[in-house]
């Protein structure tokens, strides 16, 4: 058993300073969207709506309603929206209340 | 079942359905026989065993996939039934049971035999609501359900559903006298999400996002039998470039399994020093997972047609060489360590005998001296053109199946490395429809199955999953019964390294 204890003492200590510090291995981890409110439009709401597959989004009259808490971070909505969604790099989704994972995006573009 | 031609050295109730897929349709009353003739001409494992009904009040079909590993094919029996009973394919083959069950508990018809039926998906607390793939009214589960019996100096010792951190849910009723394991029972029911019956109606590519998650450990195995049975459906062809895409991702779901099965084992045998070197390797493989496609457990790299995120080669080929060799060396360490080899060695035996008769899959089987790889039994792009030699084992203990998975993770390392530079992006628009197949891939836990079959407008109607875990949860516990005592029951259960979730689905 001994080999055990000299091989830790070789490899010192591996840990993490997280949460004192962002660990820089998680810019790979998949996020949620960021939505350009001032490029949305209906039919693309619409459109992403249709593709995202745990119901994450869904849509009131003018207004994106974007559920954090159903989003997996597919991306698929990143790939139908190029160019008015994009990749968050937000990955501390925690939240006591669940009412704050419900954002609400204005859709700027309207039906134009 | 449309046939194409005929199959050669196979009865001639077969005809070539795909490539490496024969099918057969019989007549209920010619179900065994023709069950018995294809047993002679090959020696078949029975792979599943299926029903499905596409509308309310319509004919019930049975499905019997064998796999004959010896000639490259994927034999369906398909059988129409009415009434309440089917013919009793457990009678002839063992390792039909389980999915008799299954068959009962979602459609309301039994076997054909006064055997006794194990509850294994429904909840006890279903009622007539709960969501069943079938639409006759719900069965007596109740009346039909094998009692478990205790007696003389013998009691059931209840573990689980909650069990210690990071393990699923899964209930086991250990039989004992005190110490030595008399008899084993699992529920694994608590983790039943209706996966199947959610598919239905869904596009290929919404299908596939339930598919991966089914069972997360697994998502690229299970994803890509899913992918390959709607890819075949639709007479579609994968670019080359991404055939390797999906190999690398793969394989390196089987590296990470692999080294997160090792930790397991190391915890289960209380050595925390090899658990915590383990665990580093394998968070270091999560961490390449995330890099290299940007998921750590590879959700989203498939999609019908190919793939949605190609590979870093640069990060691959940089950091997978120095996670494995850590691998190398902590488990060198680890057979060096005499405490925990002694836990492993004659624990948890299966025979060979027993993995044949229970249809076994994986590293499981190969340890117990099944040498079936479904990678290089039923090649498909870019397995065809690889070298391919699955380890096999023949002791069939918990040692046997931990050395499986070492030559596996090599072995994997090496089919990672070398497709690097022939792996690229690639997707083709498939639309299949009124049409049906057979998909497989070897996922880290063995072969994985998936029938699908599509109506005129492209949507499911009935996707049958039958992950590896399905069909090796079954012999847990003839492994457990073999003279082995309470602590010893989560050490083999690190070694089947199998998932709850890919069982109750």
């Amino acid at each position: 058993m001994a080999f055990w204890f000299f091989r830790g003492l070789g490899k010192g200590i591996v840990t993490t300073r997280y949460p004192k510090a962002i660990d820089p291995w998680t810019s790979a981890l998949p996020t949620p969207p960021a939505f350009h409110s001032d490029r949305l439009t209906i039919a693309l709401v619409d459109r992403l709506i249709e593709v995202c597959p745990s119901r994450a989004l869904a849509r009131e009259h003018n207004e994106l309603i974007f559920d954090v808490g159903a989003c997996s971070a597919c991306e698929r909505c990143v790939q139908e929206g190029a160019g008015a969604v994009e990749h968050s790099g937000v990955f501390e989704l925690a939240s006591t209340r669940r009412e704050h994972l419900l954002k609400r995006v204005h859709i700027g573009r309207g039906s134009a | 079942m449309s046939a194409r031609q005929t199959t050669a050295g196979l009865p001639p109730a077969f005809s070539e359905l795909a490539p490496g897929v024969s099918g057969a349709r019989v007549r209920p009353d010619q179900l065994v026989a023709i069950t018995n003739e294809l047993a002679t001409t090959h020696p078949a494992r029975l792979a599943d065993l299926f029903a499905s009904e596409p509308r309310h009040g319509a004919e019930l079909t049975l499905r019997a996939v064998y796999a004959l590993d010896d000639a490259a094919r994927y034999a369906i029996v398909e059988c129409p039934t009415s009434g309440d009973e089917f013919p009793a394919l457990s009678d002839l083959d063992p390792a039909a049971f389980v999915e008799e069950c299954e068959i009962y508990e979602q459609f309301a018809v039994r076997p054909a035999n006064d055997k006794p039926l194990n509850r294994v998906l429904i909840p006890p607390h279903a009622d007539a609501t709960f969501p069943r793939l079938g639409h006759r009214p719900r069965p007596e589960l109740e009346s039909l359900h094998a009692r478990h019996v205790v007696e003389g100096e013998a009691f059931e010792f209840p573990f689980g559903p909650v069990r210690a951190a990071g393990w699923e849910s899964l209930y086991m009723g250990l039989v004992t006298t005190g110490e030595e394991v008399l008899d084993l029972y699992l529920f694994h029911w608590h983790k039943h999400r209706g996966i199947e019956r959610r598919l239905v109606g869904l596009k290929p590519e919404r299908a596939l996002f339930f598919a991966e998650r089914m069972d997360g450990l697994n998502a690229v195995g299970n994803g890509l039998a899913f992918c390959r049975a709607i890819e075949t459906a639709a007479g579609a062809r994968v670019a080359a470039a991404a055939a390797h895409t999906r190999s690398i991702a793969l394989e390196m779901e089987r590296i990470y399994n692999h080294a997160a099965a090792v930790a397991a084992t190391c915890q289960t045998t209380g050595l925390s020093v090899g658990q915590a070197r383990a665990e580093i390797v394998l968070e270091e493989l999560l961490r390449l997972n995330a890099a290299a496609f940007g998921h750590r457990y590879l959700f989203d790299v498939l999609a019908p047609g190919g793939v949605r995120r190609v590979g870093d080669a640069d990060a691959i080929r940089k950091q997978l060489p120095r996670a494995c060799g850590e691998f190398r060396r902590v488990t060198e360490a680890l057979l060096r360590t005499n405490s925990h080899v002694d836990r492993l060695e004659a624990t948890g035996m299966l025979t060979h005998e027993q993995a044949q008769r229970l249809g076994l899959v994986g590293p499981v089987a190969r340890a117990a001296g099944c040498p079936i790889d479904s990678r290089a039994d039923h090649p498909f792009a870019p397995y065809d053109q690889l070298e391919l030699s699955p380890p096999v084992r023949e002791s069939g203990d918990v040692l046997a199946r931990m050395e499986v998975m070492l030559a596996e993770v090599a072995a994997s390392e090496q089919l990672v490395l070398e497709q690097l530079a022939d792996a690229g992006p690639g997707q083709i628009d498939v639309q299949p429809r009124s049409a049906a197949a057979l998909g497989w891939a070897e996922s880290p836990r063995g072969e994985a199955l998936t029938w699908v079959s599509f109506d005129s407008r492209g949507a499911i109607e009935r996707a049958r999953l039958r992950p590896a875990s399905v069909r090796n949860w079954r012999a847990f516990d003839d492994a457990a019964r073999a003279e082995n005592v309470f602590t010893d029951i989560p050490i083999i259960e690190a070694s089947f390294w199998l998932t709850v979730a890919g069982f109750a689905r």
